[in-house]
């Protein structure tokens, strides 16, 4: 009993299994969480170790080296890099994607605790970071104040982070630039010493105060009573009453030689919101966890406690990722259903009924639920890739019915009845129906298991494809013929129908269309040799636009982001930082009116935490971070606002280096840039040599953000120790150490409780006494035998540069110049930098590599290139198992070369860049496009076996065969104009595909039509021939052995 | 007595069955899915993917009185759409048990 069969004869079950399919797509699609990209773990794992007070050459000798050494083992390793700074050392491993993170992790803690052995002492333990987008911050805020300024970080704690923290899902809250009470005991260094006291004591006296102890238990008659000295601060004030030590009877309290001060403490950061002193919220979501829903939950809770908030605190939203998320994920929607719209209208134009309509479009809905089952099933979410593949396939699940329905159409109007009509025309088609299904199953399949980041990215457009193409086919083959049964009825023939009815205007045109192909198709067919000079010359031609063709990784998206660092002089202060700062505002506020909410932050926070990994700070850099309004309401592209406040920070003096990176800041997308590594051991070299490199390339035309790697070395004081002179003191360096880093930074003190929070008690000289290398030279020094010394007189201070970091790369010293290319398509910079490098003389140890975006791209390059020679060779099996033939499939292949014309074409006509997604398209294509020529070629070969002389053969097919074509091909190319044409929020990312995709089809249609036919009649023509001539001669040979 | 073998386009399945229940046919034997080709103008019925239709084929014993009304609803049948296919054949029936 086949499959179509019991499906006619049991209309309810078949009807029932498939409410059930979607009634189970409909629950997936409300379960399943909403995201940009598919969840895309990058591989990569780091390794951070602090090494207190040592310089970035100290670190890369003894700790990085020694890492990178010990980690080189580790399995999957793709690569390892590396930065030494001064304190810190980062080595960081990328993996092969699909590796087993928790493994690598494990391999690497095990390799760490053998490297720990070697590291010097001092070093602290070595922290792994896993690297994952989930530590992206999802939502950003400002919050301004004016009078609650200074409460600021106690206030949001517990009426904003606290309540938030409960939202399910929400991975950390934190606060960026906020001000920190601390209470600060500011010593004058004279008076202490006119008291004989040191530092180190007085902060001994306070920790000794600052206390709470418990102190035993005593029994008194029948309860036991624990004891508990109570010294501990209560209120800050009680601080300064603090008595430190007597003299001659008198009692030296800490306000005789301090100010004590209960404050916010000294800020080495300034952050603005639109201009307004403010504080920057920043909300993680925890791995895995719906963007887009936590983002909706917070947004609907924050109002409300905002509300319990002073009134002048007020919370904006600077960075909000679901926006970005929504805007693009609605417009994709909206995208789907104009493709359902055209789709409809499509059938309908050709099938001209409304019933057969309903019965085609029916396994459009069915097809795409059963996709979101698949989503569902494997914890995937909606995004971008997973719903332009369904754009995609949505112009493809069609064909499958349309074909069936085709043929049990044809069996009614021969008066058969419905139902037995529904059941032996799906018989007669099915295979080829399974068979064309197949083809594109054979391309799509094998986009899974591409390796690398296209591979993530594309896994989920190869099973969303062939999943429902599959499904499509399902259902063709059981609820069509159902349907059918039920719904179709043999239509009287009309013989009054009205002037402007479906018979009167399409059909006529159509009829006349079939026509017109079936006498070109005879002219093709009598001159072959212009026709396949033609098809040459036009597949030539189109190979030749390749190198007027622009090519980018991967398509950036205009997201309505602008994030800028600026740079100035290294060892500025922040107070000069700040004033250029507030002139870039000003600038910004007069010149961009496209702006809706600018963060400005300056300096540095110490306090920042994990979130500082993620931005260059320092005293003298400015982070800028501003959100534009949405693209319909302004003229100028984030490119070109990014544009025009370069050419202003070009005019500012003070600036060192800037960038302005568009769509950048948090959360920002791929790297579109070009990269060029200079690898060598001599840092000055490397340095003068990056230096030369980057001023060449700024005449560049379309070169933006060039920026070398290597900050540019920084002035440093090093105290260098007499050891013979500290020896006669009885001190050692480590003490020296300890010493100056307690009068200039203050020693490690208790802290003051309030309210069960705690506070910082910092003791340290006042600033007048620790700003200058006198200063420096005078602090005192106390040795163990209680004797004291200034610091001159066991020590040198001298001013000197040091790098501020050295990179590695595969354990070698690197030092890299990055591009970004504005308006200026990627090969065309990456050629004229490597034109530039060329002309640069380069010392004989050092190599110079260009790479970035090029280097991935041509590794997707590779992946692709093997792609489509796989989905060739198995389309190429698919359909000789099922003509039984090896030459019928080559005749069909030829459709494929002028599927790559029209992508080409395509592209350049609409001004599109060669990238990764435009590409896939290509790849895409090779599947679809064999479905027209084999639709066609099946029908030759039908029409010769019943009989029919070759030519007369080609052109009977062609004139039956001309409107499936036409309309699965029309459905498909239909079905992805949406998609190409749609211009909103992250449009750029997917247009590309539907550009070359409708390029490519409507070319190679044109052209299948055409050249296919001639083909197949000289590949048929000469084995005719053959077998004719073989035909006489034993023919002959028969008559000659019977004469002899 | 005679015989009538009626072969038809698979097609025509329900139709020949819905001719023998009203013309209260009782005994019959039945082919389905047999092959064949028309004597003058009809297209092969072979299953394959040229010729992909298929033929039924029934063979009935009816009084002589039945056999007109039999060929003269089949060859309604036929004319209603000469494409499908149906013929029918008649032939004496000497003996049985």
């Amino acid at each position: 009993m086949s499959i179509y069969k019991q499906s006619v004869q049991r209309p309810i079950t078949t009807l029932m299994l498939f409410i059930g399919l979607v009634v189970l797509g409909i629950y997936s699609l409300t379960r399943l969480p909403i995201d940009f990209y598919p969840e895309l773990e990058f591989p990569a794992i780091s390794v951070y170790t602090v090494y207190s007070g040592a310089g970035a050459e100290d670190i890369e000798t003894n700790v990085t080296r020694v890492i990178e050494d010990n980690l080189n083992t580790v399995s999957n390793l793709k690569e390892i890099t590396s930065v030494s700074r001064d304190n810190i050392s980062i080595v960081s491993c990328e993996f092969e994607w699909g590796t087993n993170m928790d493994e690598a992790a494990n391999e690497i803690r095990d390799a760490l605790s053998l490297a720990e052995q070697v590291l010097p002492d001092e070093v602290e333990d070595p922290a792994i970071f896993k690297f994952s987008s989930s530590l992206m911050p999802i939502l950003v805020f400002a919050v301004t104040a004016d009078e609650s300024y200074a409460a600021l970080e106690k206030i949001l704690e517990e009426k904003i982070i606290n309540p938030l923290n409960r939202i399910e899902g929400i991975g950390a809250i934190g606060t960026f630039g906020a001000p920190a009470r601390e209470v600060q005991v500011t010593i004058n260094p004279r008076k202490m010493e006119a008291y004989h006291l040191t530092i180190e004591q007085v902060a001994a006296v306070l920790n000794a105060e600052n206390l709470n102890m418990p102190a035993g238990h005593i029994e008194m008659g029948k309860l036991d009573y624990p004891l508990r000295v109570e010294g501990e601060f209560t209120e800050s004030d009680q601080v300064k009453e603090i008595v430190l030590a007597n003299i001659n009877g008198k009692p030296v309290y800490l306000k005789d030689i301090a100010t004590v001060q209960d404050t916010l403490r000294d800020m080495t950061i300034d952050e603005r919101i639109n201009g307004k002193k403010g504080v920057r919220l920043i909300i993680q979501k925890q791995s895995g966890a719906n963007t887009v829903k936590i983002a909706r939950e917070v947004n609907k809770q924050l109002p409300g406690l905002a509300r319990t908030l002073p009134p002048d605190i007020r919370i904006e939203p600077i960075f909000d990722t679901s926006d970005f998320i929504t805007g693009s994920i609605n417009n994709l929607s909206q995208t789907l259903l104009f493709a359902l719209l055209f789709v409809v209208l499509v059938v309908l134009f050709f099938l001209g009924r409304w019933r057969a309509t309903f019965i085609v479009v029916i396994t459009i809905p069915i097809s795409l639920i059963v996709a979101f089952i698949y989503l569902y099933l494997t914890g995937n979410t909606i995004n971008i890739i997973s719903l332009s593949s369904l754009s995609i396939a949505i112009g493809m699940v069609v064909d499958d019915a349309i074909v069936v329905l085709e043929n049990i159409t044809k069996h009614i109007e021969r008066g058969s009845r419905p139902r037995e009509a529904a059941i032996y025309a799906t018989n007669e088609v099915w295979l080829a129906v399974i068979v064309t299904t197949l083809t594109v199953v054979a391309v799509f399949l094998p986009l899974t298991l591409v390796s690398g980041m296209t591979g993530e990215l594309f896994k989920q457009l190869g099973w969303v494809v062939s999943i429902t193409v599959v499904t499509s086919t399902t259902v063709a083959i059981t609820l069509t013929p159902m349907l059918s049964s039920k719904l179709l009825r043999l239509r009287p023939k009309k013989n009054t129908t009205r002037k402007l009815s479906y018979d009167n205007t399409v059909l006529r045109v159509l009829d006349w269309l079939d026509g017109f192909y079936e006498k070109s198709l005879q002219y093709a067919l009598r001159h072959k040799a212009l026709v396949l000079i033609a098809s040459l010359a036009i597949f030539g031609g189109t190979l030749a636009l390749i190198p007027l063709m622009g090519t980018e990784f991967l398509p950036e998206a205009d997201q309505g982001q602008l994030s800028a660092t600026v740079e100035l002089q290294t060892g500025v202060r922040v107070d000069e930082t700040i004033r250029i700062a507030r002139q870039i505002d000003n600038y910004i506020e007069q010149n961009i009116s496209e702006y809706t909410l600018m963060s400005t932050s300056s300096g540095s926070d110490d306090r920042g935490g994990i979130f500082s990994v993620f931005m260059q700070s320092g005293s003298n850099i400015i982070n800028y971070n501003m959100r534009l309004k949405n693209i319909g309401e302004r003229d100028r592209s984030v490119w070109e606002i990014a544009e025009d406040l370069r050419s202003y920070l070009k005019t500012i003096p003070e600036i060192v280096t800037y960038t302005v990176i568009p769509n950048g800041g948090m959360g920002g997308t791929t790297d579109n840039n070009v990269v060029v590594e200079i690898m060598g051991y001599d840092l000055d070299a490397t340095s003068a040599l990056a230096d030369t490199l980057a001023r060449r390339f700024t005449g560049i035309q379309g070169a933006r953000n060039i920026e070398v790697s290597r900050d540019p070395s920084k002035p440093q004081l090093r105290i260098i120790p007499d050891r013979e002179k500290m020896a006669r003191y009885g001190l050692t360096t480590y003490n020296v150490a300890n010493q100056l880093r307690n009068r200039v930074e203050g020693p490690y003190m208790t802290k003051y409780r309030e309210e069960g929070d705690e506070y910082d008690i910092v003791v340290r000289f006042d600033e007048e006494h620790r700003n200058s290398i006198s200063d420096l030279e005078s602090m005192i020094i106390t040795s163990s035998r209680g004797n004291t010394i200034r610091l001159e007189e066991v020590a040198d201070i001298t001013e000197t540069w040091s790098p501020p970091n050295i990179e590695h790369k595969r354990k070698q010293r690197i030092i890299t110049v990055n591009i970004t290319p504005y308006k200026v398509p990627l090969n065309v910079l990456t050629k004229n930098i490597q034109a530039q490098i060329d002309r640069v003389e380069v010392p004989s140890d050092v190599q110079i590599t260009v790479g970035g975006a090029v280097e991935d791209m041509q590794e997707s390059m590779i992946d692709l290139a093997m792609l489509l020679v796989l989905g060739m060779v198995l389309v190429y099996l698919v359909m000789a198992s099922q003509f039984e033939s090896l030459r019928m499939p080559f005749i069909i292949m030829f459709s494929i070369p002028f599927a790559f014309s029209g992508v080409l074409l395509a592209l350049f006509i609409t001004n599109t860049t060669l990238n990764l997604i435009s590409m896939v398209g290509g790849v895409m294509l090779v599947g679809i496009v064999v479905k027209n020529a084999i639709v066609l070629v099946d029908y030759i070969n039908l029409m010769r076996d019943r009989g029919n002389e070759l030519t007369e053969a080609i052109a009977i097919s062609g004139r039956s065969r001309l409107r499936p074509v036409l309309m699965t091909s029309l459905t498909t190319i239909l079905g992805m104009l949406p998609l190409a044409l749609s211009t909103g929020e992250g449009s750029e990312i997917w247009s590309p595909m539907g550009i070359s995709v409708i390029g490519g089809l409507l070319f190679s249609t044109m052209v299948t039509l055409i050249l296919v036919p001639v083909v197949y009649h000289l590949f048929i023509k000469r084995i005719e021939q053959k077998r004719s001539r073989k035909l006489i001669y034993s023919f002959m040979e028969e008559t000659t052995s019977e004469n002899a | 007595m005679k015989a009538i073998f009626i072969v038809y386009n698979h097609a025509h399945t329900e139709k020949v069955q819905y001719l023998l229940d009203k013309l209260e046919i009782r005994g019959f034997t039945m082919w389905t899915n047999v092959y064949g080709r028309g004597s003058v103008t009809g297209d092969p019925h072979m299953n394959t993917h040229t010729w992909p239709e298929q033929n039924g084929a029934v063979l009935t014993i009816v009084e002589d009185h039945t056999v007109d009304r039999v060929l003269h609803y089949v060859k309604i049948m036929d004319e209603e759409n000469q494409e499908v296919g149906i013929r029918a054949f008649v032939w004496e029936i000497t003996g049985g048990y």
